[in-house]
């Protein structure tokens, strides 16, 4: 079975989404495309197929993360979006729609840790260990893996 | 001559002497200036008025008799105010107004006017009787008093709003330095990162990875500093919880068993970055070192305070190292001057197997 997931890096800050590019490729996950803005995600191609979304809240060119989350959930209905941001208190109660937020900043054993967790959600949901406290979940997310 | 008419007696009465009607004398030699009307006769002419009232007004007896009190009015007099006295007289009722009233010279002072009508045994009104008073510094001093108010009002509005706007300019400031503080640990910790990817030697890319454990620990420490609500005080217990839990959890190692027996336990916040390194150091060491080589064993998280101090004990059941070792490594003098700078202690000791490193804060620094 298997446990790798792919992921979609949204992040303006060039550094970080190399970190976090290979934060994700260490722990055994494919990332099928970085981009750093609203615009860059809506000219990403139909046919890929990310699981999972790393979504900065301020982004390049004046966009942001939330409405990047919501092009995400309208062209990939089935990936997790999880903020990755130090703008935790712009996030609204309902995430936008997301799945849950980490917070910046965040520590390489922090990513890992969450990383785990979700990838046991998505291959075997829900998951069996217990959520780590550098990912904060919405309540999205828990009645979709109550529900799978 | 009617019985109302008596006073006019008077008016040949030198009253200094005291003769005549003694009434009448006490209205003529009051300090009080006084007039009396006539509302029987066309337009209610002033038909006595005393020596304050012409001392008052500047004009002669033979000047006020005959006219209408209207004829001290000017320009600047408040037309509601004689409106009001107007409606009195037509009413029969008394009044009470204060009206700006003009000398023969043409100065201006102001008038406390009391009016009333006097009734005959049938109730009807015979005289008006008027009395005046010069109350131009009392209606001056209120004006400056008002004045004076208004131009405080105006000052204290002015100068909050200029508080208001300072306040304004250093919470944004607040954020922004919050947010670049933010921003440049997740940067450091980033480049640390892709630096240690291109390292080949291991000894060196160890140190690396120690150093970018320490930076991470700081970057959690801040994180959890400002999502709390209480700036002055860090939940170390928590920390030290969710920091076990991280380091455990990253490490994929399923074959260590972590034993968790935490509550929150809160320390100065002065001390949250010390002590959150110190608690990095032991608990890195422990994965590294006690469970080196795919080693399972257990490790424990405990905190806990009594009545005299805090206390965080970690314990590993792994090889131990022997204390000679322990006392050359950066970790163990990290751990002991960052826990004095804290004004904690940090005390080894054997877990047969094993070793526990327990932290201990005076009662008074969990307090603080």
């Amino acid at each position: 079975m298997t446990t790798a997931m792919n992921v979609l890096i949204v992040e303006d800050e060039i550094l970080l989404a190399m970190d976090i590019e290979a934060i994700v490729e260490d722990c055994g996950h494919q990332v099928l495309a970085e981009a750093a803005s609203l615009k860059d995600v809506e000219n990403l191609p139909d046919d890929i197929d990310p699981q999972l979304a790393f979504v900065d809240i301020h982004l390049a060119n004046g966009s942001n993360g939330l409405d990047v989350s919501r092009v995400i959930q309208m062209r990939w209905p089935d990936a997790l979006i999880i903020y990755v941001t130090a703008n935790v208190a712009k996030i609204p109660e309902d995430f936008s729609g997301a799945h849950g937020v980490i917070a910046k900043p965040f520590s390489h054993a922090g990513i890992k840790h969450a990383l785990k967790y979700l990838a046991d959600g998505v291959f075997n949901p829900p998951p069996s260990q217990p959520l780590p406290a550098s990912l904060v979940t919405s309540s999205h997310l828990e009645r979709r893996w109550a529900a799978a | 001559m009617k019985q109302s008419d008596n006073w006019h007696l008077t008016d040949i009465l030198d009253y200094e002497h005291g003769r005549g009607d003694p009434f009448a004398a006490a209205v003529r030699a009051t300090r009080m200036p006084m007039v009396i009307t006539d509302p029987a006769q066309q337009d209610n002419p002033i038909v006595f008025c005393n020596e304050a009232f012409q001392e008052l007004t500047g004009y002669t007896r033979d000047e006020i008799v005959g006219r209408n009190c209207r004829f001290l009015q000017g320009p600047e007099t408040d037309a509601s105010s004689v409106a009001r006295v107007r409606d009195a007289i037509a009413q029969g009722n008394d009044i009470d107004v204060d009206l700006l009233n003009y000398r023969k010279d043409g100065s201006t002072f102001w008038n406390a006017l009391y009016l009333s009508p006097v009734r005959d045994k049938n109730g009807v009104i015979r005289f008006f009787f008027a009395s005046q008073m010069d109350v131009s510094e009392r209606i001056e001093a209120q004006q400056i008093i008002n004045d004076q108010k208004l131009l405080v009002e105006r000052e204290v509005g002015r100068r909050t709003a200029e508080l208001q706007a300072a306040l304004e300019a250093k919470t944004l400031l607040l954020h922004e330095v919050d947010h670049r503080v933010k921003n440049n640990l997740t940067m450091i910790g980033s480049l640390l990162r892709l630096q240690v990817r291109t390292i080949d030697n291991p000894a060196v890319a160890a140190k690396l990875d120690s150093m970018l454990e320490r930076v991470d620990a700081l970057a959690v420490v801040h994180r959890q500093l400002y999502q709390s609500s209480d700036l002055a005080r860090f939940d170390l217990g928590t920390f030290a919880r969710n920091m076990a839990a991280d380091v455990v959890g990253a490490s994929g190692r399923t074959d260590i068993e972590l034993r968790l027996d935490a509550q929150p336990l809160l320390v100065d916040a002065a001390h949250a970055s010390a002590l959150g390194l110190i608690l990095n150091e032991i608990l890195t060491n422990a994965i590294k070192h006690a469970f080196a080589d795919g080693r399972a064993g257990r490790l424990s998280v405990v905190v806990d305070e009594d009545a005299d101090c805090g206390l965080i004990r970690i314990c590993d059941d792994g090889p131990g190292i022997a204390s000679t070792q322990r006392t050359k490594s950066i970790g163990t003098s990290l751990i002991t001057r960052l826990a004095r700078q804290a004004r904690a202690e940090a005390i080894w000791s054997d877990n047969a197997p094993g070793t526990c490193v327990t932290i201990t804060f005076p009662r008074s620094e969990t307090e603080a």
